[in-house]
């Protein structure tokens, strides 16, 4: 076991990842940024180093200056928590090289699933359904025309250097297809000089699923069940629970060996998190692998009463799994919301500052993961997380009672928090109903 | 704040009998930057063109990484890698310097030369390495140097030098001084057998290489913030005794007083000699081709190349109709064809309609019923219309892979005139053009159009760089007329222009000038002596403003609008006047919406003058030039 890990990160997940260590009797070493020497992690573990500037980029960002305070505290394992380098290959490649264990994935394994097609790849060839695709590069709308009625409307048309919707364009037939195609293909040209053009079966309002696995140093892989993460905010989780209503025993069993089947796949080790599109008629198709811890993980937590922080640092120390898949039960329901520092009546603007009084709510099957205090001071300089509310019941309708009652408990004041927001979806006779899907966020503020 | 309330719960590990590796960084793995002082990692240095991560400074490269970063994989043959260590004033402890330099870098000497390849064009190449000595050039420098570029001028092949060095080597004395004058005699030789030489500048060059082979480029390329320069920096500051300006004899520095063509960052570095090359391959030189290239009408076999003289205007019925109704059947064949590689009809219809229409408004326009319906003053308006094409607008559309050639190597690089090699339908070409702006901000950079002497000078080198390599030049021709002030007169406006006038007269390589919009006067004229010269419907060429024209002869700047019409200043009645050849008509007054109708009927015409000149001899040429001016 490792004598020192140190926490490349901040905020809620360090500390969450210190407290692992804590129960665990591992001396624990944080790094902060100068507007984060107040921060709880940095209080909390048992030695704390500052590695610079409130700049991310020449703080936590900065791979030689956390390698540096690595080597200066001894350090022989680092967990970089989810954000800032958890998905950094090279970081990862340092860390080995330095004889520093890197708590997750190798440098190799998160390449490979950074590259969201040669991981599509990998997963295609493993057998895992995707989601139907072009064979590749298009350029010419007669080639995509055909591989579009191939695929089957709708399609999604992408521009393979696309972002921010640019160069996207949904094609419902062949009528629409060519000017769409050709449009998107035109913003693509303007936008990233690039007229390589892709195209995919649109899957329509999908619900969001994610697997969670774990996977040692032995061959040994097993899931912890899915987590229903369809609320999202462009692209932002705002609300996740466990398990999803429309997955049965039967569907999350073959779902799950899907999973697990990827992970082996690709070789993975440690904890990591297999994301799907799940369609109305329960067919599933993979989007994309999370090499990481999740900020969504104690949902699993709480149904499987496993603490995947700690399986992850015993993984890295080279521990055999404790668990067989058998082991794993699903009980009860969790929700876990996401209270920001944001105002949703200005679009979400962030919105840091001091917190001038907080009350944080408990009781059975409450749980708090939070970072903050009375009179921290939120930086404006990173994201604006302020904590999880996590909820754990007997079933989905308690949980979300239990839900509904912290939420209208806590007390947040100094900075604008989405709380009200939260206890809007929570209210909501829509979401009650387990009537959710991707689509979900974008009709309720239209309401 | 809680940081000594909170109990420590860690347990101490006994951990006698385990066996652990020590963690750290292994010896290597990480680099000082020298320019952000921050650690890196030299693997992520080494992926990133050996440039910093962090802070983009850029590292020096050792001569055969350089090598290897340019040239195809595998295709580098060194030449006299080893040679016998020269001491010619048998300086006390030299030689010991040089074995522990030798053994230090790992290199033969402070330069590595030899042949290799770039995008499959065999080059001639040299390299400078900082760690020899700081790249000093002594008598074995010089004489691989010289060798190398005597090689390249025997087989006849293109040279690039990457330079660096802190100067003459010291310990060798005189002796590493005449290197200097060895090396420049040696790029002349280069010149006179019709090779390119480019020469790259990086981090230091300074001294005797400067002031030798490394400024004698055709071409000479620099890589961003290196110091370039004959005195240090330092040398200077002691001896004149101030403080010296931020960015002083960096590579922006250079290219702002004109000795730099063009700073090329690492990543693009291959890319762009690689382009340079190909504009440059296989083409002889005049110096060399004297007589080799004539015109023979026999071998012509496909007449319609060969355009009949009279101008779009007044274009007689027949032979022209048929090259324009050849020329259109390709294009529009081309034009289907590209539309059936979209695979819908709609667009395929479409796309061929557009192109019909706009190529029978062509003919429409060819066909001489059109005249202009505007009036001279109202052309006077038109051409200096704020949405006018500008001369980037052509080239950008025109041609591809336009490479701007910067300064004069004099004094300064003029933004008022731009030049490059491009690229017109496969074949390379020189355009230069006088370049406004389209708001405030541009034209104060681009000084409203008005060249500088700076800037003719820089059209009277790279004029003479086509001719050397007998790519036709195009130039466009816009400016309100040569820059009226102090400085100007103060660095010989007259002359630069009268130099223009001679040097253009004589080049040995076809010339064209279009007049896109304002033709004023002698600075006009300067890049206006040509073997054809063309202008848009509602472009103005003239010796003067209008208004100017009335202040002087009518005594009344008012009377502008007669002025214009006097002065016989439009396409129309230049035409009349055998001032031009061709008038490029608008349609509409031409502005970035109707461009494409502008560029294709352009091209159709620039196509086939190329065709017709290049098979010109350089006697033909430049006597063509001389007569159309002897006539006047």
């Amino acid at each position: 076991m490792f004598h020192k890990i140190l926490i490349a990160n901040r905020g809620e997940i360090a500390v969450r990842i210190i407290r692992a260590c804590r129960q665990m009797g591992i001396k624990s070493v944080a790094v902060f940024s100068e507007a984060d020497r107040e921060s709880l992690h940095a209080m909390l573990a048992d030695e704390a180093l500052c590695i610079g500037p409130a700049r991310s980029d020449k703080s936590y960002l900065d791979i030689e200056r956390i390698l540096s305070a690595a080597e200066a505290s001894g350090a022989d394992a680092i967990h970089p928590g989810f954000g800032f380098l958890s998905e950094n290959a090279s970081f990862a490649k340092y860390c080995n090289e330095c004889n520093i264990k890197f708590i997750g994935p190798s440098s190799d394994i998160i390449s490979r699933m950074g590259d969201k097609s040669a991981a599509r790849e990998t997963m295609k060839n493993a057998g895992i359904p995707v989601t139907p695709g072009g064979k590749g590069v298009l350029r010419e709308a007669d080639e995509a025309l055909l591989e579009a009625g191939r695929i089957g409307y709708p399609v999604m048309i992408k521009a393979a250097l696309g972002g921010g919707g640019k160069g996207m364009r949904i094609s419902r037939s062949d009528e629409d297809f060519t000017e769409n195609f050709m449009n998107a293909r035109r913003e693509a040209l303007n936008g990233f000089s690039d007229d390589s053009m892709y195209i995919e079966k649109y899957i329509e309002n999908p619900r969001h699923i994610e697997i969670q696995i774990l996977a040692d140093e032995h061959g040994n892989v097993i899931h912890l069940g899915e987590r229903d993460c369809s609320l999202q905010r462009r692209h932002q989780k705002v609300l996740e629970e466990s398990p999803c209503i429309a997955i049965d025993a039967d569907l999350r069993e073959r779902i799950g060996e899907a999973a697990v089947k990827a992970a082996k796949a690709c070789g993975y080790v440690n904890a990591g998190t297999i994301e799907f599109l799940l369609d109305k008629d329960k067919n599933f198709y993979f989007m994309e692998m999370n090499t990481r811890i999740q900020v969504e993980h104690p949902v699993t937590e709480m149904v499987t009463g496993i603490d995947i922080v700690k399986e992850q640092i015993r993984i890295a120390a080279g521990m055999p799994l404790r668990f067989k898949q058998q082991d794993v039960k699903i009980t009860g329901h969790a929700i876990e919301c996401r209270i920001n520092a944001e105002n949703p009546e200005k679009n979400f603007m962030p919105s840091p500052g001091r917190i001038t009084n907080l009350h944080i709510p408990g009781g059975n099957g409450i749980r708090v993961d939070a970072h903050i205090y009375n009179g921290y001071k939120v930086p404006s300089n990173y994201d604006s997380m302020l904590l999880k509310l996590i909820v754990h019941g007997d079933d989905r309708q308690e949980a979300i009672a239990k839900m509904r009652s912290a939420l209208g408990e806590i007390v947040i004041e100094g900075p604008d928090t989405n709380i009200d927001f939260e206890y809007d979806i929570i209210n909501n006779e829509a979401y009650q109903n387990g009537d959710i899907d991707t689509g979900f966020i974008e009709r309720f503020m239209q309401l | 704040m809680f940081r000594s309330m909170f109990k420590k719960t860690y347990t101490k590990i006994n951990d006698a009998g385990e066996k652990h590796i020590k963690s750290g960084v292994p010896e290597g793995m990480w680099r000082k930057c020298v320019k952000c002082l921050s650690p890196v990692y030299a693997e992520g240095v080494r992926n990133n063109y050996y440039i910093c991560p962090k802070c983009g400074g850029y590292f020096r490269v050792h001569a055969y990484r350089r090598i290897e970063m340019i040239c195809d994989k595998g295709s580098f043959e060194e030449w006299n890698k080893v040679m016998p260590v020269s001491n010619p004033l048998q300086f006390p402890g030299y030689e010991e310097k040089i074995a522990e330099a030798k053994l230090k870098s790992k290199l033969d000497e402070a330069v590595v030369t030899g042949k290799a390849c770039i995008d499959g064009i065999p080059v001639v190449i040299a390299a400078c390495d900082a760690r020899f000595l700081m790249s000093s050039m002594g008598h074995n420098v010089g004489e691989k140097i010289t060798y190398a570029l005597e090689r390249a001028a025997d087989e006849k092949l293109p040279v690039i030098i990457y330079s660096c060095s802190g100067g003459a080597r010291m310990q060798e004395g005189i002796v590493s001084l005449m290197q200097m004058a060895k090396t420049s005699a040696a790029v002349k030789k280069l010149h006179e057998a019709g090779q390119l030489y480019i020469s790259f500048l990086t981090d230091p060059t300074t001294g005797g290489v400067t002031a030798s082979f490394a400024m004698l480029g055709d071409i000479i390329l620099a890589e961003p913030k290196a110091l370039i320069g004959f005195a240090g920096p330092r040398v200077i500051a002691q001896t004149i005794g101030t403080k010296l300006p931020e960015g002083f004899q960096r590579a922006e520095f250079l290219l702002e007083h004109g000795f730099v063509d063009a700073i090329v960052e690492r990543k693009d570095q291959k890319a762009v000699l690689g382009n340079i090359l190909k504009t440059f391959k296989n083409r002889e030189r005049c110096s060399k081709a004297a007589g080799t290239v004539k015109c023979n009408e026999s071998s012509i076999k496909d007449k319609s190349f060969i355009p009949d003289d009279s101008p779009g205007f007044s274009s007689k019925k027949g032979k022209s109709g048929d090259n324009l109704a050849d020329y259109l059947r390709k294009d529009k064949a081309a034009y289907t064809q590209k539309a059936a590689s979209y695979g819908h009809n709609d667009i395929k219809d479409g796309l061929v309609a557009g192109k019909l229409k706009k190529i029978n408004e062509i003919v429409r326009i060819r066909s001489g019923k059109v005249r202009s319906d505007k009036s001279a003053w109202e052309s006077v308006l038109i051409s200096r219309k704020k949405d006018r094409l500008t001369a980037k607008d052509y080239i950008d559309e025109m041609f591809s892979d336009f490479f701007e050639l910067h300064g004069d190597r004099y004094f300064a690089d003029d933004k008022a005139i731009i030049g490059g090699t491009a690229f017109f339908n496969k074949k390379p070409v020189m355009v230069i053009g006088q370049q406004k702006g389209k708001n405030l901000k541009e034209n104060k950079l681009r000084n409203f159009g008005m060249p500088s002497p700076e800037g003719y000078r820089k059209v009277i080198r790279l004029m003479k760089l086509a001719e050397a390599f007998k790519l036709p030049v195009i130039c466009f021709v816009d400016t309100p007329g040569a820059f009226c002030g102090i400085e100007a007169e103060e660095r010989g406006q007259g002359e630069a222009i009268a130099r223009c006038l001679y040097e253009a007269g004589d080049l040995k390589t076809p010339v064209l000038s279009i007049v896109i919009g304002e033709g004023g006067s002698g600075g006009a004229l300067a890049m206006a002596v040509a073997n054809e010269v063309w202008m848009l419907e509602h472009a103005i060429y003239s010796i003067l403003s209008p208004e100017g024209f009335a202040s002087i002869l009518y005594k009344d700047a008012a009377k502008c609008k007669e002025a214009a019409q006097d002065m016989r200043i439009t396409s129309a009645d230049l035409l009349n006047l055998g001032i031009i050849e061709k008038i490029i008509p608008e349609k509409k007054p031409v502005c970035m919406d109707n461009i494409d109708e502008i560029i294709s009927y352009l091209g159709f015409e620039l196509e086939k003058w190329i065709n017709k000149y290049s098979i010109m001899s350089k006697e033909e040429l430049v006597k063509q030039r001389y007569e159309r001016y002897r006539k006047f």
